[in-house]
């Protein structure tokens, strides 16, 4: 066993952990994250911030401080939260159904198309409530139409479902992009932009911050209920494990495939209808802005569990915001929050792999054993 | 907006490269918006209390800007303009310390930014885009104490609110002075036998069909048709402030089509390189041109924002108000033209417009002095320069007196969207 085949390092399957030794690991892979990012924080902050040690922790604190340090903070951070949530939310019936849904970014946007054509041609036409809530229905079928799509070829032909739902993204961002110069734009023609909404087609504030926030989280317990325990939630995650043993106990795949479908790229709809008619009162092509690629990590790293997206999501925000404020005050690129977020990713992926594999390195196996 | 496409084409494609791995764990992160180039607002400032002179002040200003100094065109004017402002405001014991948020998208992080420069203790955010403006106004009811200023853009004087601003230059006396150049040499040209008097023909690239293009160009012709009687000018719209190819392309139409002179109101260089490529000359705006085109290029104007920001900025510091709705022309070197490609331009034409320049300067010279045009064959006689019922055509406040049109009169936005004759729009 010993011999000079034997590589250096392999790897093996690791029996089930308990689930502290799990949560431990994850824990450490954050502090370690946080360590790396704060070293890159601070290797880029300018030494007239202190030592190297001061700059570290004041990036961290500047961080904090500006996405959770005043009221006005922590209602911009909950505007960071509130798609990320949301789409995440919207992404996980798919994947628990392993259907890569990578079009959330097309669907948010397909649903706050039709919001928007509400929002712009029947506003003065219907009081507030009723206008709000045909426009939340109709981003809810913008994005579930759109969804079905790829859906709808997935079940009949085989088609790979990651690739289709990817490229209908740009279809509909070019379409918006398109709304935007031409039939859309407001007057004077030239601006590229289409008017902001009248008053009523604007979802109200609630403690500072638009209304989507309560619906997000509203979402969040009804899709934890939905995956749980209920018959539907019980076949997506059949179809998840095997699509055979799904088929040899009678259930209809294609149509499970498309329902779940449906049901994602409505919630991504209604995602763009918060997002345009709370965040943004009006539409333009990057209305998504990056939510639908952020929300599969949310999800992957939250298991899946809703509770987990919002606590993923939560600190995504937080990172956010707090890393304008480092822009603003300690003249950081705004990019470095993407390098931070980019680091917290890796090193979370990274221990799940951990989680699952264990390494053996040469000349040990026999005090660990291998399958 | 092409960086956000790419990077979501990144995004997508490094998920789908993990997803296809089969794996449990495939998952990636959208890098959000590759706002790649952030560069350093200088963040040092408030001088130690004792060593500063005794009426040394200090003033926190944010610039919000749609792109940064690398476009060498919008964004970069901008910055030259903030820079020289910090200097002769330092000069004066005005210490300004400078929050700059770039590669703003003219959407709610636009609004954001506004949010977080007020947050941060600005007493002035300056929006440098147009299309920035109406997510600006959402902000400013939050802050009163702090005062906002849309560029170029014409929503924020007259909307009843104290700490709203606009601010535009007469870009206008610039074009004007860059098609005196451009007529001498279609002069030289005709007088030097080379082309006959009716093939004097200007081709103009515009952005859209908008008051602020319209304005520019009329200008420009005005200017040419002063030194070269039978030029006529012809007009193609790219619709797009910022389309590299298509400005291209409609330089190389406007060349093919008879057309000896280029000159453009679009944020790209390519017009400069396609009437170089086609052995026509060239207007820039914005900035110097003549270092890519040198065969082509004569001159530029653009706008000097330094003298705008130094009296803001001032005012603030001061604690006085400033004008809600500022217009900057000759006389207040709002209006730079770049340094005249001698090795091309024709004999006479620094000379020239070194007059022109004074007149601009003294009011001598009227840019839409109505002598010099006719619309449907008229001499304009009576013409409105504001809309005030919002469908988008002019109905109050007379423009024509004194013998001239009075652009940027009532606001600092211009509002000449006439064609006058000699001009043709394709």
């Amino acid at each position: 066993m010993t011999g000079k085949k034997t590589p250096l390092i392999r790897l093996a399957k690791r029996d089930a952990m308990p689930s502290w030794q799990r949560w431990a690991i994850r824990l450490a892979a954050i502090v370690l994250a946080l360590l790396v990012g704060g070293v890159v924080m601070a290797a880029v902050i300018s030494p007239d911030n202190g030592n190297f040690f001061r700059r570290f922790i004041g990036a961290y604190a500047t961080v904090l401080d500006g996405a959770l340090g005043k009221k006005t903070a922590i209602r911009q951070t909950v505007k960071n939260f509130i798609p990320l949530l949301g789409t995440a939310l919207a992404i996980a019936p798919c994947f628990k159904m392993r259907f890569w849904n990578i079009g959330a970014e097309g669907q948010i946007t397909a649903g706050a198309v039709c919001a928007t054509y509400f929002a712009l041609f029947w506003a003065d036409k219907l009081p507030q409530v009723p206008l709000l809530l045909i426009m939340a229905a109709a981003g809810a079928l913008g994005g579930g139409l759109w969804a079905l799509v790829p859906a709808f070829f997935k079940a009949r032909w085989g088609t790979n479902e990651t690739l289709f739902t990817l490229m209908m993204n740009y279809i509909v961002i070019g379409f918006v992009k398109w709304l935007q110069g031409g039939p859309w734009e407001k007057q004077p023609k030239g601006s590229q932009q289409i008017a902001q909404f009248a008053e009523n087609a604007c979802l109200p504030k609630v403690a500072g911050v638009y209304c989507g926030w309560i619906v997000v989280l509203v979402l969040m317990v009804v899709m934890f209920l939905y995956m749980k325990y209920t018959k539907q939630g019980y076949e997506i995650a059949v179809v998840g494990e095997s699509e055979r043993t799904a088929r040899y106990a009678g259930m209809n795949v294609g149509k499970i495939v498309m329902r779940t479908m449906f049901l994602s790229g409505a919630i991504a709809g209604i995602v763009g209808f918060l997002l345009v008619s709370g965040a943004n009162n009006t539409l333009y092509d990057g209305v998504a802005d990056g939510a639908g690629f952020t929300a599969i990590t949310v999800a992957w790293l939250s298991q899946l569990n809703p509770f987990g997206m919002a606590g993923i999501s939560a600190m995504l925000a937080v990172l956010e915001k707090g890393s304008d404020t480092l822009q603003t005050r300690m003249a950081v690129p705004v990019a470095i929050s993407d390098v931070i977020t980019g680091v917290l990713l890796f090193f979370m992926l990274g221990c799940e792999f951990f989680i699952r594999y264990k390494v053996i390195f040469r000349g040990r196996e026999e005090k660990e054993g291998t399958k | 907006m092409k960086k956000r496409t790419l990077s979501l084409l990144l995004a997508g494609a490094l998920t789908l490269s993990l997803a296809a791995c089969g794996g449990g764990a495939a998952e990636s992160k959208a890098p959000e918006e590759s706002k790649a180039v952030e560069s350093a607002a200088p963040a040092e400032s408030q001088a130690p209390a004792e060593s500063a002179a005794p009426e040394s002040k200090s003033v926190k200003v944010g610039l919000i800007c749609i792109g940064d100094e690398n476009d060498q065109g919008y964004t970069y004017n901008f910055i030259r303009g903030k820079e020289a402002a910090t200097d002769a405001l330092a000069a004066e014991g005005i210490n300004v310390e400078w929050v700059v948020k770039y590669n703003i998208g003219e959407d709610s992080s636009c609004e954001d930014a506004n949010i977080e420069c007020a947050e941060e203790g600005c007493q002035l955010v300056i929006n440098n885009s147009y299309g920035f403006e109406p997510f600006m106004l959402k902000v400013v009811d939050d802050y009163p104490e702090v005062e906002f200023v849309g560029c170029t853009n014409q929503g924020s004087w007259n909307d009843g609110k104290d700490n709203t601003h606009n601010a535009f230059a007469n870009i206008y006396e610039g074009r004007y002075l860059a098609g005196v150049a451009g007529g001498m040499k279609l002069q030289q040209m005709i007088d030097a036998g080379e082309i006959t008097a009716e093939e004097a023909v200007i081709g103009y690239v515009g952005a859209f069909p908008y008051a602020e293009v319209i304005s520019g160009y009329t200008a420009f012709f005005l200017g040419a048709r002063s030194v070269c009687p039978s030029v006529t000018m012809k007009v193609k719209y790219v619709n797009s402030w910022s389309n590299a190819t298509e400005e291209s392309n409609a330089a190389i139409a406007l060349a093919d089509e008879g057309c000896k002179l280029i000159s453009q109101h679009s944020d790209n260089t390519t017009p400069a390189t396609a009437a170089e490529s086609k052995g026509v000359f060239h207007c820039g705006y914005n900035n110097d041109m003549t270092g890519i085109a040198p065969k082509a290029s004569l001159l530029s104007c653009r706008i000097d924002w330094a003298p705008y920001f130094t009296y803001i900025i001032k005012a603030v510091a001061n604690g006085e108000s400033f004008d809600q709705d500022w217009t900057g022309g000759y006389g207040d070197n709002a209006i730079v033209v770049t340094d005249l490609n001698e090795a091309i331009a024709a004999p006479g034409t620094a000379e020239k417009m070194a007059e022109v320049e004074k007149g601009l300067a003294d009011g001598s010279i009227q840019v839409f002095d109505t002598k010099t045009f006719t619309v449907g064959g008229a001499e304009l006689t009576q013409a409105f320069a504001l809309d005030t019922d919002g469908d988008f055509a002019p109905d109050s406040e007379e423009a024509v007196f004194d013998g001239a049109y009075h652009e940027s009169y009532y606001q600092s936005a211009p509002y000449f969207a006439m064609i006058i004759d000699g001009i043709t729009e394709e």
